[in-house]
Order: C-alpha cells, then structure tokens, then sequence
C-alpha cells in the first residue's frame, strides 16, 4: 500500500477499537459439535429428521431422532445465550432451538422461562400447579400434552443428559401461550419418580385457575 | 488435539476478525453473531479450513457472506411490511468514528471487502485475492479507488473542521 495513503489507513486503523467475542472457544466448539452430530444423524437417518413429540417421553428416554437444523438468526434481537448447562438460539426460520442439560431442565426452570421469553416464546411456567384458563382445552394425553402443544414445542433425547428442544414461537396461536407445569416432589408418583411436566396451551391476559391435583398416571 | 488447535486458532484470531467484520456491518451485537457463526462454520469444516491460505480470511468472508443473505432476507420482509427501519445498534465505544466507517460502507461491495481484508485482517493482496476469488491486480485496483474516495472525505471533514 503506498505510502501516499498512510493517513487514511491510520484513520481506518483508528476508527475501530479494540474489540474480543464474548463466547468462548469452547462454546463455539460445542455448537459446531453439535451440528456435526446432528448432521452426521440426519445422513444415518436418510434425511428422514423428524422431530418426536416431547412433553415427558424424554423423561421416560422415549424415541428420538435428529431435529431439523436450521441456519442461526442473525437479525438484530436475535438471542443466542449459551451457557455451560445449556444454550438458547433463535433460528433464520423463527423456531427457538433449545439444548438442556436434563437435570437442569427440571431444576432450573427460571432461567430457561427467562431465556424463551427473551427469545420470544409466550411461556409461563410454573411448580406443582397445573393452570387453565376459561374455555381452554383441559385434556392431556397420556404424556401429558395438551391439544396443539405438538405444533409449538418438539423434542427429544440427544444423549444420555441432553435434551434438544426446538419451540415455534409462530405456531402459537393468537390469545395462547404455552403452560408448563412441573410436577413437584409430592406429585412425582405419576412419573414412577422421576422428573416430570406438563404442557398445555393456556389463554393470555385470563386469570389462570389453578389446581395442584397431579395429572393422571402417565404411560 | 483438533479441539486444541481450533482453540488456539479462535483465540489468536477472534478479535481480528469481530474487528474486520465490525468496520463492514458497523453493529456489535450483529457483528458478533456473524463472527460467533462464521468461526462455528469453521470448526465444524476445520480439515479444510487448518489448510486453507488465509483461515482468518476465510472467517471473515464466511461472516460476511451470512450478513449478506440476513440483509437481503431482511430487504424482502422489509418490502413485504412496507416500513424501512434500519436500527442503530452501533457500540458506541468499539467504533470510534462512525462517520468514517458510515462512508466505507457506502463503497460498493468488493471495493469495501477489499478495505476490510487488507486494511483491518492485515491480509496481503495474494492472500485477499484468494479469499475473494479474484485477480491479484483487481484488488489493487478495488483498494486505490477505495482509498481515493475515503481520502476525499477525510479532506472534506478537514475542510468543514477548519471553517467551523
């Protein structure tokens, strides 16, 4: 570069500060590890990467295959936290993929409630409460999953202490927000002990009623 | 022992390039997802990228090319909701002269990537050429015209400085 133009590349140098990322190296392996993976599964599986419904089936180590990737949100408000328990991105295509350490996904609820919300998910969670609003549809299937709820919220085991959620804050449908209740200790009988929630589609701006009545054995 | 040179690889490198992709998007947040995405690309094709000539160059033009597709998806939704709103997210304590970076980005597209490999990656004209898949003296070229219009605007800040 002549140096006739040294004052503007100073003026250029000098323009931008010093800047380092915020994620780690490790965080930026683990994301790619994970798309390897998911990659590597969706070419096992022929293609064929659909997404098994979640509710307590991953409790359970219920069936699951490889989500469908989706390129990361770059648009401005997108979130992408990643901590060391799990990560929280939102996708070009509007969905919210969620990574959660098991564990974490039943005893950290208020983080993950704060991060869907931040990623734009309509969500209220709550503990040993099971909440429906007037004329919502209060049945469960037997994993206890609510009508619709399929559309909004996807998931699966993705290993022995990971589970993959992919939720589509669109299909939401208007006046609705996801439910999540987690049953507490004393309501775990219907789990055979082990952690366990349900999810319903609930109306917005209604006050909720509540029961802490467990929900049927699930199979 | 990949896990280990990928690390290294990201931390000799990472503030390079989130300055690189700075100057071009003028945005800390977006810049920083760019960088984040371009580098996890990296990681998950590292055999290719450990021995391509100039990996940091590679991140930055793969962080580019993602904010290429995002605007024009963005240009199209925009259209489709008939409002144009361009956010200034800009840190304001990352760049420093908003107004210079405001006319880099003003260039056209190969002239401003030019600026960026060479000026703010420290990548040779080979190695630019090689990023950007074009001619050796194309970037010579595309670096003289951009450089000859921001000298311009610097002499007419200079100019207006002295008047006021």
């Amino acid at each position: 570069m002549s140096e006739n133009n040294a004052d503007v590349l100073e003026a250029l140098q000098g323009s931008v500060g010093e800047v380092s990322m915020h994620a780690t190296a490790d965080e930026i392996v683990a994301v790619g590890r994970s798309r390897r993976r998911r990659r590597s599964l969706a070419g096992v599986a022929g293609g064929a990467a659909g997404v098994t419904a979640l509710a307590l089936a991953m409790a359970y180590g219920g069936a699951s295959s490889a989500p469908p990737d989706a390129a990361d949100s770059a648009t401005l408000g997108a979130v992408h936290i990643h901590e060391v328990g799990y990560t929280v991105d939102t996708k070009a295509d509007g969905t919210i993929h969620v990574t959660w350490d098991k564990q974490r996904y039943f005893q950290d609820r208020a983080a993950l409630e704060a991060a869907l919300r931040q990623a734009g998910m309509p969500v209220v969670m709550r503990v040993g409460e099971f909440c429906v609003g007037p004329g919502d549809d209060a049945t469960l299937d037997p994993s206890g999953v609510g009508p619709g709820v399929d559309k909004v919220m996807k998931g699966e085991s993705t290993g022995p202490d990971k589970v993959t959620f992919v939720f589509t804050p669109s299909a939401v449908p208007a006046g609705k927000q996801l439910f999540i209740g987690y049953l507490n200790s004393a309501q775990l009988a219907v789990t055979q002990g082990r952690p366990g929630s349900v999810e319903r589609l609930v109306s917005t701006g209604v006050t909720l009623t509540c029961t802490t009545t467990a929900p049927p054995a699930h199979k | 022992v990949e896990q280990l040179e990928f690390g290294e690889f990201y931390r000799s490198g990472q503030a390079a390039c989130l300055r690189a992709v700075l100057a071009s998007v003028g945005d800390r947040q977006l810049a920083e997802d760019l960088v984040a995405e371009a580098f996890a690309r990296a990681w998950m094709s590292w055999a290719k990228v450990r021995g391509h000539p100039a990996p940091y160059g590679w991140v930055v033009r793969t962080a580019l090319n993602v904010r290429t597709s995002w605007w024009r998806r963005r240009r199209r939704e925009t259209v489709l909701d008939g409002a144009l709103e361009v956010q200034d997210t800009t840190a304001g304590d990352t760049v420093l002269d908003p107004v210079l970076l405001a006319a880099l980005r003003r260039l056209p597209r190969r002239q401003r990537e030019v600026v960026v490999f060479r000026v703010f990656l420290d990548l040779d004209t080979r190695a630019t050429a090689k990023v950007l898949g074009i001619a050796e003296g194309t970037v010579a070229v595309h670096l003289a015209r951009a450089l000859a219009t921001l000298r311009q605007h610097l002499v007419a800040r200079r100019v207006l400085e002295v008047e006021s």
